[in-house]
């Protein structure tokens, strides 16, 4: 008796330790997708060309969803310029978001025969809702301004997804 | 004076020269004392050279069945391969389970990359977690993979057209507060 105990020992043993690992247990595609969705963060990137103290002349936005630590990548194309966003999210314990940004700049000059570029990259921590603006072409002075230089404007904006409500059938 | 023991043995021998030889012998024509010191040497020579030794063979190889029959026999020495090492059951079930099962994470480690699969998990602590296993052998085709995801994530947004934008300074990131005399809309 005490050796067929013995005997099944490496089987419980074995068993035992396949199921020691609780996170490979499969799960509901669905319940998966609404766990994702739940952590999920809606990204809206609005450029903008800003005349001085006028309304933008120009204006265009871009929504995207993404998960916590993934990137989105925006690229903004123009005549003589090319601007790269790049920017991931990542959610803190404290609920804020800490946002990594890169934005990259390719710029022709318009009588040169060059092409000059220049990037920048910053960790910023917001709140969200909070709004976070990139000017890849630099921030135009009150002279500049003046002359008629505008400014071109990316807004960033973080806030969770929120899931549409299903339609309740009257 | 009377010479030393090992002179006279030496005279006895021949390995005493002349002229002290004539001196020894006419010291032992008058002194007893070495005279008999010297028959007493000349007889062991004699004794030495004419009987032959006792046969010690025999009573060599009785002492040493003696000998042996009072000490127990020694056991040879196993060689390594032959050893017997008593391990308890239950350490023995403990090590065969183990193999077991590193065998079979084996196995399944060796098998799951070749089997293309997406694998939705829930981890304990209550994230998700995505495994997407794919048969994925160079780190060169990996970053391409990757590269080729964020392209195809990758949104466009067209500036204005017949419009020239020139920089007035360095890219410059941050929150909406540090921009305080930029009018945003």
């Amino acid at each position: 008796m005490v050796r067929r105990r013995v005997a099944l020992a490496p089987l419980l043993l074995t068993l035992a330790a396949l199921q020691a690992h609780p996170e490979d247990r499969e799960q509901d595609p669905k319940e998966a997708l609404q766990s994702l969705l739940s952590n999920a963060l809606q990204v809206t990137i609005a450029a903008r060309v800003l005349p001085p103290d006028e309304k933008p002349i120009w204006n265009a936005e871009s929504t995207k969803l993404t998960l916590p630590g993934r990137s989105i990548r925006v690229r903004m194309d123009g005549d003589n310029v090319r601007i790269y966003l790049v920017c991931t999210p990542y959610v803190q314990d404290s609920g804020n978001v800490l946002l990594l940004a890169q934005g990259q700049v390719w710029f022709a000059e318009p009588t040169e025969n060059e092409v000059k570029y220049s990037s920048t990259f910053s960790s910023i921590p917001v709140s969200f809702g909070e709004k976070v603006l990139f000017f890849p072409l630099g921030v135009s002075s009150e002279e500049a301004q003046q002359k008629g230089v505008v400014n071109v404007e990316v807004e960033i904006n973080i806030v969770p997804y929120k899931q549409p409500q299903p339609q309740q059938q009257p | 004076m009377c010479p030393d023991r090992q002179i006279v043995s030496a005279f006895l021998d021949g390995e005493i020269e002349s002229p002290w030889d004539k001196a020894i012998v006419e010291h032992l024509a008058s002194c007893q004392t070495c005279r008999s010191l010297h028959a007493r040497l000349a007889e062991t020579r004699r004794i030495l050279r004419e009987e032959s030794l006792a046969d010690w063979h025999a009573p060599m190889e009785r002492v040493r069945r003696a000998l042996r029959a009072q000490t127990p026999p020694q056991r040879r020495e196993p060689a390594v391969w032959e050893r017997r090492v008593s391990v308890p059951l239950p350490v023995v079930a403990l090590v065969a389970a183990l193999v077991l099962f590193f065998g079979i994470t084996l196995v399944v480690a060796e098998l799951r990359p070749r089997v293309g699969l997406v694998r939705i998990t829930k981890a304990p602590a209550g994230g998700t977690e995505i495994q997407i296993s794919a048969p994925i052998s160079e780190l060169e085709t990996l970053l391409k993979s990757v590269g080729a995801e964020d392209t195809a994530r990758e949104d466009v947004i067209l500036l204005p057209k017949n419009m020239r934008l020139l920089p007035v300074g360095e890219p410059r990131m941050g929150k909406a507060a540090e921009f305080p005399k930029v009018k945003t809309w």
